[in-house]
């Protein structure tokens, strides 16, 4: 049986797609046989984001009702052989599926995969509800604001509600000159509000928003920021001990840089 | 019903007194009288910003200022005049925010159960108690506690607290680090300051003093 993660945030364009494509890709490209499930029902992306969308025949929501097998819902990467994607409905709404009906299909899927990403829908309504049903692990993904934290705390207390006991985090669009500024909110007072565990630090990188629109995700390019990060992101997710961010004020920036998303310095 | 003929409005300036305005001038004395009896120490020094809800005569004003102010040793800001020429164009707000309670005298010498909660309270959660609440972790921003009775928390209190819900100025709220967004005790309300965020750096209780709610040392205060 392969692991369920759902990626979850509360509010919306923080990045929740954005991270599964990368996890997703950067499991890939360790070995795993994945599976992403974009639950965003009528609002998919995330086929856009994989550069999938034109391959689409069958989606989420036909499986489901059975009206077609689930391997024929599955669409495979053009790059991975052991990448897939199970797309959303673009054309029903989120009532279209109930949580038994998805906790049924990820668990079909964790029968084929070691991994099913589940890229979650913002809100705390019912595309949440079918998102997490069936997951064994989550991701909540913010971004250093207020607002964002304040929803990904909601959004904690909600999966932990839900027996999703371990929630990690994920900040992400952290912007490299705003921390040089100290305007930035402090990551460790974000860790010490939601009280989870920090898997990783996603700086603000122009390259994924290149790398959206090409389709291709940033962690397979060695030149951006981010997809550095995701890499360190995953190799945290498959056990292994990378080293974490130190807000030290001892440290120079570039070290404290760094070390905040993980890279070893020469 | 006569229950709620006055009822006692907390704001960052002081009390104000709304007056039901079906009640008979005398049964607002006498609940006045029966609400404030068995708190009198929590009025002591309050300061009164306003009357509203039913218009007294001029008589019926000096009377009932009188009362505040030589039996309970309260002080009403302001007269007559600037009261009513102000009351008419303003409108009751905050109405639905508040519960407008009664002030009564709770668990004195009554057994009190406490409610413990383990972890960390998050935004959208609410914790209930007819009780006191024990929190043995953080109360995050946008959440709520509401006790009976009061409220301890062992850890960062960011949320909002309300103790004594059902009129108990007798309660506290207090906390390890207290960094509110909001802190209610009965029907008084206080809140954090707008602007820079208050940072706690020890341990700290909310109380009744005056009509309002005060935050102060756990530890060595004077009283
Ligand atoms: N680290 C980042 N740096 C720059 N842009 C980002 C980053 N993460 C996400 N974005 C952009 O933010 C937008 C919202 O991201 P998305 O992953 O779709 O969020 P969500 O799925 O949470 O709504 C997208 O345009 C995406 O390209
Ligand atoms: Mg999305």
């Amino acid at each position: 049986m392969g692991e369920v993660i759902v990626i979850t945030s509360g509010k919306g364009g923080v990045g929740k797609t954005t991270t599964a494509a990368n996890i997703g890709t950067g499991l890939a490209l360790e070995g795993k046989s994945v599976v992403l499930l974009d639950a965003d029902i009528g609002l998919r992306n995330l086929d856009v984001v994989m550069g999938l969308e034109n391959r689409i025949v069958y989606d989420l929501v036909d499986v489901v009702e059975g009206i077609c097998r689930m391997k024929q819902a599955l669409i495979k990467d053009k790059r991975y052989t052991n990448l897939y994607l199970m797309p959303a409905a673009q054309t029903k709404d989120k009532n279209a599926v109930n949580p038994e009906q998805m906790l049924k299909l990820t668990k079909d899927l964790a029968e084929e995969f070691d991994y099913v990403l589940v890229d979650c829908p913002a809100g705390i309504e019912q595309g949440f509800k079918n998102a997490i049903a069936g997951a064994n692990r989550s991701i909540v993904v913010t971004t250093p604001e207020v607002s964002a934290v304040r929803d990904a705390d909601r959004i904690v207390g909600l999966l932990e509600a839900h027996g999703l006991r371990n929630p990690q985090l994920i900040i992400n669009r952290v912007k490299i000159d705003m921390v040089r500024r100290g305007d930035m909110m402090n990551i460790d007072d974000m860790v010490d509000i939601l009280a989870i565990d920090l898997l990783g630090v996603i700086p603000d990188d122009e390259y994924i928003v290149i790398s959206t629109n090409r389709g291709e995700p940033a962690i397979s390019d060695s030149k951006s920021l981010a997809g550095q990060a995701y890499k360190n992101i995953v190799k945290r997710i498959l056990g292994e001990n990378v080293p974490f961010m130190n807000l030290d004020p001892e440290e120079g920036f570039m070290a404290k840089l760094a070390k905040a998303f993980g890279f070893r310095r020469k | 019903m006569k229950d709620n003929a006055i009822v006692f409005k907390g704001t960052k300036e002081g009390l104000y007194i709304v007056l039901k305005e079906e009640m008979d001038f005398e049964d607002i004395l006498q609940q006045l009288e029966e609400k404030i009896k068995p708190s009198k120490k929590f009025f002591e020094g309050a300061k009164i910003t306003n009357l509203k809800g039913k218009r007294l005569t001029p008589k019926e004003f000096e009377e009932l200022v009188g009362v505040l102010e030589n039996q309970y040793d309260m002080e009403y800001l302001g007269d007559y005049e600037s009261l009513y020429s102000y009351v008419n164009g303003v409108k009751e707000e905050d109405k639905n925010r508040l519960n407008q309670v009664q002030i009564t005298n709770q668990n004195n010498g009554q057994e009190e159960k406490a409610f413990f909660v383990k972890g960390t309270v998050r935004s959208g959660q609410l914790i209930k108690s007819d009780g006191n609440i024990i929190i043995l972790g953080d109360v995050n921003p946008g959440a709520y506690l509401e006790a009976v009775g009061s409220i301890m928390v062992m850890g960062n209190m960011r949320g909002i607290a309300h103790s004594g819900t059902q009129g108990d100025y007798n309660t506290f709220i207090a906390a390890f680090r207290l960094e509110p967004m909001q802190l209610r005790i009965g029907d008084i309300i206080t809140r954090s300051p707008d602007g820079k965020k208050y940072k706690s750096e020890v341990p700290e209780m909310a109380v009744v003093r005056r009509g309002m709610i005060i935050v102060e040392p756990i530890w060595g205060r004077n009283s």
